[in-house]
C-alpha cells in the first residue's frame, strides 16, 4: 500500500496522520508532546506502524509544526513547511468554499482568510498566550477538572459572568474574585470562554475579514463551550471538520504528496527504524564572532546531523564538522 | 575624551572615520549580542521598546572599554526615544558610570548644530578639519549603503544560499579599514563587481516585498532578527527606501533647503492618517498605500509597545490599495522559529496568489 506521512509537531500535542494514495485518511495519532518533540516523534512513528498493514511502503513524509525542522531531519522529511500552508490545504480539501478558518492550538492560535481557495491574508498572535488552549489547561488545572469536565461543565452555564480576556494575569484574577464572591463555576467557567474567543477575535482576528464558511479546527475545537462562545460573538455557524485536530499533519501528508508527484526521486524517509536509536540534543555558545549566537545541535551516536540558530551560516553549513 | 558610539546597523563606521580624521579617541562596544540585550534588560524599565534596551546595553559596554562620553540620538519631534537619551543617562549615573551624554537633536539643530557638537568633542579642532572628516564618513555611509543595495537585489536570486551575505560581511571590514576616498572608491567598486559575479538564477523571477516600520529596528538586523537575510533565503527581493544615508542627506542638507522627500509619502497616507504621530507611523501607512502596485507584500516592523507603529498597523488593514502585509513586533525574544513560521507562510501566500494571477 502506497501512503504519505504527515508529522505535526507542535508546542503540546504531536500529531501524525497517514493517508494513501487517494488521499483517504488511514492512521492518525494525536499525543501530548510533553516537552519532548525528539521522543514524541520516535513514540509516535511506533505506534502508527501498528495501525497499518504489513505491505505498506512510505512513498513521502512531511514534518510541520514548531519543531518542523527538528522533526524533518529525525524523519528524513520530504518536505518540511510551515503550519499554516499546511493547515489551509487540509481545510480546502475537506471543504473547497471555505472563507475563514480558524485554528487554536496549544501555544498558537491563526487566523487564515482564503478567497476562491487562495490564502489571501493570515494571522497568528504575537507575544500573548491569552488566546490559546494552553491557558484554557493551566485553568482548568488550577480548578482541579481536565479539560473535557471543562467544556461540559461550560456549556451548562446559565448566566454571564464577564471575566477580562485581556491577559491571562488578568483573567486568572477577574476569575479568582468572581468564585470569591460565590459565582457558579459553570457562569465563570463560560466567561473565561467567551474571554478567550473575544482575546482572539481582538488580537489575532484584528482587521480581518471573517467570512461564512468559517472553519474552526486544532485541539482547541474539541471544547464545544469555545464552539459555542465563537458562534455567540461572530453569529455564525461554524464547522469543526472531524479531523479537526490533526489538519495541519493531514495538510503536510497532501503537500508531499502533490510534491512527489511533479518530481519524485524517491522518499528520504529513514524508516520506522528511527524511533529506535537515541538521538542527543545539546547547545553552546558561538564564538565566532562578537554576536555570541546560541546553536543548538542534534546528534547520533557522537555524529552531529543539524545544527540551528546562528546567524549566520557558519554551522548550518557545515553539520559534520 | 574617549567617545562611545551606541549601535545601530553599520552608522558605527562612518561615525568612527569622523572621529578618527578628528584625533577623537572612540570606543565601539561590540555589535549587539546576547550579553547587550541582558545588559540592556535588566537596566531598563520593562515597558520601553528594544532600541532603548540595546542602546542602553551598548553604552554600558562602552563604558566598561573606557568611555567617558556618549553620544546618542535625541530631540523633540520624534516619539518618546527624543527622551531615551535623558533616561539613559540618569541610569548609568544611578549604576555609578561617570560618564557624559550628548544628545545628537538632528531635527531641532540642523547641519550647524551637529557641526558644534562634533566641534566640541573634537577639542575645537579648526572648521576646515571638521567639514572634510563629516564629508569621508558620509562617503563611507554612502559606500555602505550602495553595496548594501546591492546586496539585496543578489540574495534571492544567488545559487549558493549566504554567498551574498559573505561578501557584505567582507566589504562592510573592507570599508571601514579604508583610509582614503581613493581606497574607498576602489573597495565600493571592487565589491559591487564582486557581487555582480556571484552565480545567479537568471530564470528565476523574485517577489518583491517591501520593508517598512520604525527606523531602528529596520536598520538594526540584531533587533528584526535578520529579517531581510531570511527572505532572501526564501526567494525574496526585499525594498527598503530607509537608508542612513538617504536620511541624512536630506534631515541634514535637502529639508532645511525646502526639498522634503517624504512629502510624497506623507500625500499618500492622508486620505488614511491625515498628521504626523511620532515615531515613523505615518510613513509606514505612506508607503503601503505608495508601494501597493510595486510590492507584491509589505513587512511591517514595530516595537513591541511603540505606539506610532501600533497605530499604522491598525490603520494599514482597511486602505484601499489592498496588499498583504504582515507586522513582526520586534522584542526581546531571539528565537527565530516563530518569525520563520510567519515568513514562510506569507511567502507562500504571496506565491500562490501570484500563481493564481498568472492563470487567469
Amino acid at each position: 500500500m502506497e501512503a504519505y506521512l504527515g508529522i505535526d509537531v507542535g508546542s503540546v500535542t504531536t500529531k501524525l496522520a497517514m493517508l494513501d494514495k487517494n488521499d483517504e485518511l488511514v492512521a492518525s495519532l494525536y499525543l501530548l508532546t510533553e516537552g519532548k518533540p525528539i521522543e514524541m516523534v520516535q513514540q509516535g512513528l511506533k505506534q502508527i506502524k501498528q495501525q497499518l498493514p504489513e505491505d505498506v511502503d512510505i512513498c513521502g513524509v512531511a514534518t510541520t509544526g514548531s519543531a518542523r525542522y527538528l522533526a524533518g531531519v529525525i524523519v528524513g522529511a520530504d518536505l518540511v513547511k510551515n503550519e499554516i500552508t499546511s493547515h489551509s490545504v487540509a481545510t480546502l480539501q475537506y471543504l473547497p468554499e471555505a472563507q475563514t478558518i480558524i485554528e487554536i492550538g496549544g501555544q498558537d492560535s491563526k487566523i487564515i482568510i482564503i478567497r476562491d481557495g487562495v490564502v489571501i491574508d493570515f494571522g497568528m498572535n504575537t507575544v500573548c498566550a491569552a488566546g490559546t488552549g494552553s491557558f484554557l489547561d493551566h485553568q482548568a488545572l488550577r480548578l482541579n477538572m481536565s479539560i473535557e469536565e471543562f467544556s461540559r461543565r461550560a456549556l451548562a452555564s446559565d448566566t454571564t459572568v464577564r471575566i477580562a480576556g485581556r491577559c491571562t494575569v488578568f483573567a486568572e484574577s477577574d476569575m479568582i474574585h468572581k468564585q470569591q464572591m460565590g459565582h457558579r463555576t459553570e457562569d465563570i467557567l463560560y466567561g473565561l470562554c467567551q474571554a478567550l474567543v473575544r482575546n482572539y477575535l481582538n488580537n489575532v482576528g484584528l482587521g480581518k475579514d471573517i467570512k461564512s464558511p468559517v472553519v474552526f479546527q486544532g485541539g482547541v475545537a474539541f471544547n464545544q463551550a469555545i464552539v459555542k462562545a465563537i458562534q455567540e460573538e461572530l453569529n455564525i455557524q461554524i464547522i469543526v471538520p472531524p479531523h479537526h485536530e490533526i489538519m495541519g499533519a493531514i495538510g503536510a501528508a497532501l503537500l508531499v504528496h502533490e510534491e512527489l508527484l511533479n518530481n519524485n526521486n524517491g522518499s528520504k524517509f529513514k524508516g520506522f527504524g528511527v524511533s529506535e536509536v537515541k538521538y542527543h540534543t545539546s547547545s553552546f555558545q558561538c564564538k565566532a564572532c562578537p554576536n555570541l549566537c546560541e546553536i543548538a545541535q542534534l546528534s547520533l551516536n557522537g555524529q552531529v546531523l543539524a545544527r540551528w540558530g546562528g546567524r549566520c551560516d557558519l554551522w548550518e553549513r557545515s553539520p559534520s564538522s | 575624551m574617549r567617545v562611545g558610539i551606541p549601535h545601530m546597523g553599520n552608522l558605527y563606521i562612518p561615525l568612527k572615520a569622523l572621529f578618527d580624521r578628528l584625533n577623537v579617541d572612540c570606543v565601539i562596544p561590540p555589535v549587539n549580542n546576547q550579553r547587550t540585550l541582558s545588559l540592556g534588560i535588566k537596566h531598563s524599565p520593562e515597558g520601553l521598546c528594544i532600541p532603548f534596551k540595546l542602546t542602553l546595553g551598548n553604552m554600558i559596554e562602552a563604558v566598561e572599554l573606557g568611555a567617558d562620553t556618549l553620544i546618542m540620538a535625541g530631540g523633540t519631534g520624534i516619539c518618546r526615544l527624543g527622551y531615551y537619551a535623558e533616561i539613559q543617562e540618569q541610569i548609568l549615573h544611578d549604576l555609578g558610570y561617570n560618564c557624559e551624554m550628548v544628545q545628537l537633536g538632528v531635527s531641532e539643530q540642523k547641519l550647524f548644530g551637529l557641526l558644534k557638537i562634533i566641534k566640541r568633542l573634537s577639542n575645537y579642532a579648526s572648521w576646515f578639519k571638521i567639514i572634510s572628516a563629516f564629508r569621508f564618513g558620509l562617503a563611507k555611509l554612502s559606500a555602505l549603503d550602495r553595496i548594501e543595495r546591492v546586496v539585496q537585489k543578489v540574495r534571492p536570486v544567488e545559487r549558493i544560499t549566504g554567498a551574498a551575505n559573505r561578501l557584505f560581511t567582507k566589504a562592510i571590514k573592507a570599508i571601514d579599514k579604508a583610509d582614503d576616498y581613493a581606497t574607498l572608491k576602489k573597495v565600493q567598486i571592487d565589491y559591487i563587481d564582486q557581487l555582480n559575479q556571484i552565480d545567479k538564477d537568471t530564470q528565476y523571477k523574485p517577489l518583491i516585498v517591501g520593508i517598512t516600520g520604525e527606523f531602528y529596528v529596520l536598520l538594526e538586523p540584531f533587533s528584526n532578527l535578520d529579517v531581510e537575510s531570511e527572505l532572501g533565503k526564501l526567494g525574496v527581493e526585499v525594498r527598503r527606501t530607509t537608508f542612513i544615508s538617504e536620511w541624512t542627506k536630506f534631515s541634514l542638507f535637502l529639508n532645511p533647503l525646502g526639498v522634503n522627500e517624504k512629502a510624497r509619502i506623507h500625500k499618500a497616507a492622508l486620505p488614511y492618517l491625515k498628521r504626523d504621530i511620532g515615531g515613523d507611523g505615518w510613513e509606514s501607512v505612506g508607503e503601503k498605500v505608495l508601494h501597493a502596485k510595486e510590492y507584491d507584500g509589505l513587512i511591517h516592523l514595530a516595537p513591541f509597545t511603540c505606539m506610532p507603529e501600533i497605530i499604522a498597523q491598525n490603520i494599514m488593514p482597511s486602505t484601499k490599495e489592498n496588499i498583504p502585509v504582515l507586522t513582526i513586533l520586534c522584542d526581546e525574544q531571539v528565537a527565530k522559529a516563530g518569525m520563520l513560521t510567519r515568513l514562510e507562510a506569507f511567502v507562500d501566500l504571496l506565491e500562490r496568489k501570484r500563481r493564481k494571477g498568472n492563470n487567469r
